[in-house]
C-alpha cells in the first residue's frame, strides 16, 4: 500500500499551508479541500482554488490526485477565491427583486408618481398585459432555477451579487417606470401591434423553456460531463439546427416582443444591453463546445443562425 | 478632465518600447506613430499660437475660443481615434488600467468640446473656457512631443520633467475651467431644453439634460481625485527612477 503526501502552497508567497500525509492515491481534489478545510475552517471547500501551477487553472473536484502529473509528493498551490454564494441562491435573489419592484410601479405606490396618482390604475389594456408578461417572465425564471437548472459549477464570488441586482433591479426600475407611467402612450399601431408582440413573446417564451429543459436533462446521466446538445421531438428544441444556444437567442426574442409590445426605449436599451450579453456568453459556449468535441456540427452559429 | 501629462501611461509612454525593438516590424508601426504624434503636436501649437496672437490682436482675453475653434474640435476630437487605436490593441505596450483611465479623459474633453461648448453658444464667452483651453493645450503640447521623442528614443529630461510635473498646476486648472463652463452653461440649458425630451411622447422615454449635466458636475468628486493621486503616484516612480538611473552612471 503506497499512500501520497500532499503539500498545499500559498499561490504567491508559496509558505506551506498545510501538510498532508497518509492521502490515498485515488483520493479526489473533493476529499483533498475537504480535509485542507479542517486545517483552515474559514477557507471553505467553494472557495478554494487548488492547483498545479502557481497562475495555473483551479482544478476541479472530481480529478484524482495519482492521474495528476505529481510524484509521491504532491506540491498544489492554494488560492482564496474570496466568499462565496451559491448559484441558485445568486438566480433567486436576482429574480425576485424584478418581480416586486416592477409592481411597486403598476400599483403606482405612493412615492412613484406623487400623491394625486397613487395607487390609481392605467386606462391602456397594454399596460395590464405588460405586467402580466413581466411577471410570467420572472416568475418563470425562479421555477427554472429551482426545479430545472443544474449549474455546473456551484458558486460565485460574492461581489458579483451586488453588481447583478444593481442591473437587473436598476433596469426593472427604470422600465416599470415608463410603462406605469400616467403619461404612458400605447403603441402607435394598437392592436395589431400588441397581438404580434403577445404571440411572440409567449412561443420565445415556450422556446427558452423547452431549452432549459432540453438542457437539463443532458445533465440527467452524466452528472458534470458535457456533452453536445441535439434537437429533440420538441418543434422548439431544432433551433438546435442553427445554433449551439437557442435558450439565448429566445431569452433575445423574449425581450424583443417586450419591446414591440410597450413601444417604450428603456425596454428597447435593456434588450440590447441582453443582446450584446447574451452573444458574448454564447461566443464563449460555442468555442468550448467546439473545442471540447472534434464532432461538432460546423454549420452551427452561436446565437443567431447563419449570422451571429 | 485635463490631463496634464496623462500620468497613467506606463513609464516611458507606449514609444519607450516600441523603440527599443529597432529591427523587424516594429519600424514601420514606429513611423506611423511618430508622424502621428508629431501632427497632433503642430496642431496643439497651432491652437497655442492662435490664442497668443489673438490675444495680442484684441488686448484682451475675452473671447478667445472664437480664434481657435476649429483646430480645437479638430485635434480633441482627433484623440478619439487614439483612444480606438489603443482599446484596439494596435498600440503596444500599455498597461491595461491606462486604456479606462484615458478613455475616461478623452470622453469628457471630447463631451466638453462639443456636448457643452459648442452645444450651448452662450459660455463660448466665459472665461473658464479660455481656462480649460490653456490648460488643455500645454498639456497636450507637452504629451504629444513627449511621446514623439521617446519613439525616436531621443527623450529630452526636461519634457519628462515637465510631462510628471506641470500636472499638478495645470490638472486642477482644467477641471476648474471645466466644471464652471458646464455650470454656466446650466440655466441656458434649463431655458431652451437643449437635447431634452419629456413625456407623454410615443417613446415612452424622457431625458433631462440639466440633471444630467448636473449629475456629471458630481462625477468629478470622486473621479477626479482618484486620477490626480495616481498621476502624483505615477510621477513618484518615474522621476525617481531616473534619478536611480543617473546616480548608478
Amino acid at each position: 500500500f503506497v499512500s501520497s503526501q500532499v503539500e498545499i502552497l500559498d499561490w504567491e508567497t508559496k509558505k506551506q499551508l498545510c501538510f498532508l500525509d497518509k492521502v490515498e492515491p485515488n483520493a479526489t481534489i473533493r476529499e483533498i479541500r475537504l480535509m485542507f478545510h479542517k486545517l483552515h475552517p474559514r477557507w471553505y471547500p467553494a472557495r478554494q482554488s487548488i492547483k498545479l501551477d502557481p497562475k495555473g487553472k483551479s482544478l476541479r473536484d472530481e480529478e484524482i490526485l495519482q492521474h495528476l502529473p505529481v510524484g509521491t509528493t504532491a506540491t498544489l498551490y492554494f488560492k482564496d477565491l474570496g466568499p462565496q454564494i451559491g448559484w441558485t441562491t445568486v438566480f433567486l435573489i436576482e429574480y425576485t427583486g424584478p418581480l416586486f419592484i416592477y409592481f411597486l410601479f403598476y400599483f403606482r405606490m405612493t412615492f412613484v408618481y406623487g400623491l394625486d396618482e397613487r395607487f390609481t390604475s392605467s386606462p391602456h389594456p397594454v399596460v395590464n398585459l405588460a405586467c402580466i408578461c413581466h411577471s410570467f417572465h420572472y416568475i418563470k425564471r425562479l421555477i427554472e432555477t429551482v426545479f430545472v437548472h443544474r449549474f455546473s459549477r456551484g458558486t460565485m464570488p460574492l461581489r458579483n451579487i451586488v453588481k447583478n441586482c444593481l442591473y437587473y433591479w436598476g433596469f426593472a426600475a427604470w422600465l416599470a417606470y415608463y410603462i406605469n407611467h400616467p403619461l404612458y402612450t400605447p403603441p402607435s399601431y394598437g392592436k395589431k401591434q400588441i397581438n404580434f408582440a403577445v404571440i411572440m413573446f409567449l412561443l420565445c417564451e415556450a422556446g427558452n423553456f423547452s431549452i432549459h429543459v432540453a438542457l437539463s436533462d443532458l445533465q440527467r446521466n452524466g452528472s458534470k460531463t458535457c456533452k453536445i446538445p441535439y434537437p429533440t421531438k420538441n418543434p422548439f428544441t431544432w433551433l438546435f439546427f442553427f445554433v449551439s444556444c437557442p435558450n439565448y437567442t429566445y431569452e433575445v426574442g423574449t425581450w424583443i416582443s417586450f419591446t414591440i409590445m410597450t413601444q417604450c426605449v428603456p425596454v428597447g436599451l435593456f434588450t440590447l444591453l441582453c443582446f450584446i450579453q447574451m452573444t458574448v456568453w454564447a461566443k464563449d459556449k460555442h468555442c468550448t463546445y467546439l473545442r471540447e468535441f472534434k464532432d461538432y456540427p460546423s454549420h452551427r452559429m452561436p446565437i443567431i443562425p447563419f449570422l451571429l | 478632465m485635463a490631463a496634464a501629462g496623462g500620468g497613467s501611461r506606463a513609464d516611458n509612454g507606449y514609444g519607450g518600447q516600441q523603440a527599443r525593438r529597432r529591427k523587424g516590424p516594429g519600424a514601420l508601426a514606429t513611423g506611423y506613430l511618430v508622424i502621428y504624434n508629431v501632427v497632433m503636436t503642430a496642431g496643439w501649437l497651432v491652437i497655442a499660437v492662435g490664442l497668443v496672437r489673438a490675444y495680442l490682436a484684441k488686448g484682451s482675453y475675452h473671447s478667445l475660443y472664437y480664434s481657435i475653434e476649429k483646430p480645437l474640435k479638430f485635434f480633441q476630437t482627433g484623440a478619439l481615434l487614439e483612444e480606438y487605436l489603443l482599446i484596439a490593441k494596435y498600440l503596444p505596450g500599455i498597461v491595461p488600467s491606462s486604456v479606462v483611465l484615458t478613455a475616461f479623459q478623452v470622453m469628457s474633453r471630447v463631451f466638453l468640446t462639443w456636448a457643452v461648448t459648442h452645444s450651448v453658444k452662450e459660455v463660448q464667452t466665459e472665461d473658464s473656457v479660455l481656462l480649460f483651453v490653456v490648460a488643455w493645450t500645454i498639456t497636450e503640447i507637452i504629451r504629444y512631443s513627449f511621446y514623439t521623442f521617446s519613439l525616436l528614443n531621443h527623450l529630452p529630461y526636461l519634457i519628462k520633467w515637465a510631462r510628471y510635473t506641470l500636472f499638478i498646476v495645470l490638472y486642477p486648472m482644467g477641471v476648474s475651467g471645466e466644471l464652471l463652463t458646464i455650470y454656466a452653461a446650466l440655466p441656458f440649458v434649463r431655458q431652451s431644453g437643449l437635447y431634452s425630451i419629456s413625456l407623454p411622447n410615443k417613446y415612452n422615454f424622457s431625458f433631462d439634460y440639466y440633471t444630467f449635466l448636473i449629475l456629471v458636475m458630481i462625477s468629478y468628486i470622486p473621479i477626479f481625485p482618484q486620477l490626480y493621486f495616481h498621476m502624483l503616484h505615477q510621477r513618484r516612480k518615474v522621476l525617481s527612477h531616473t534619478e536611480e538611473h543617473k546616480k548608478s552612471e
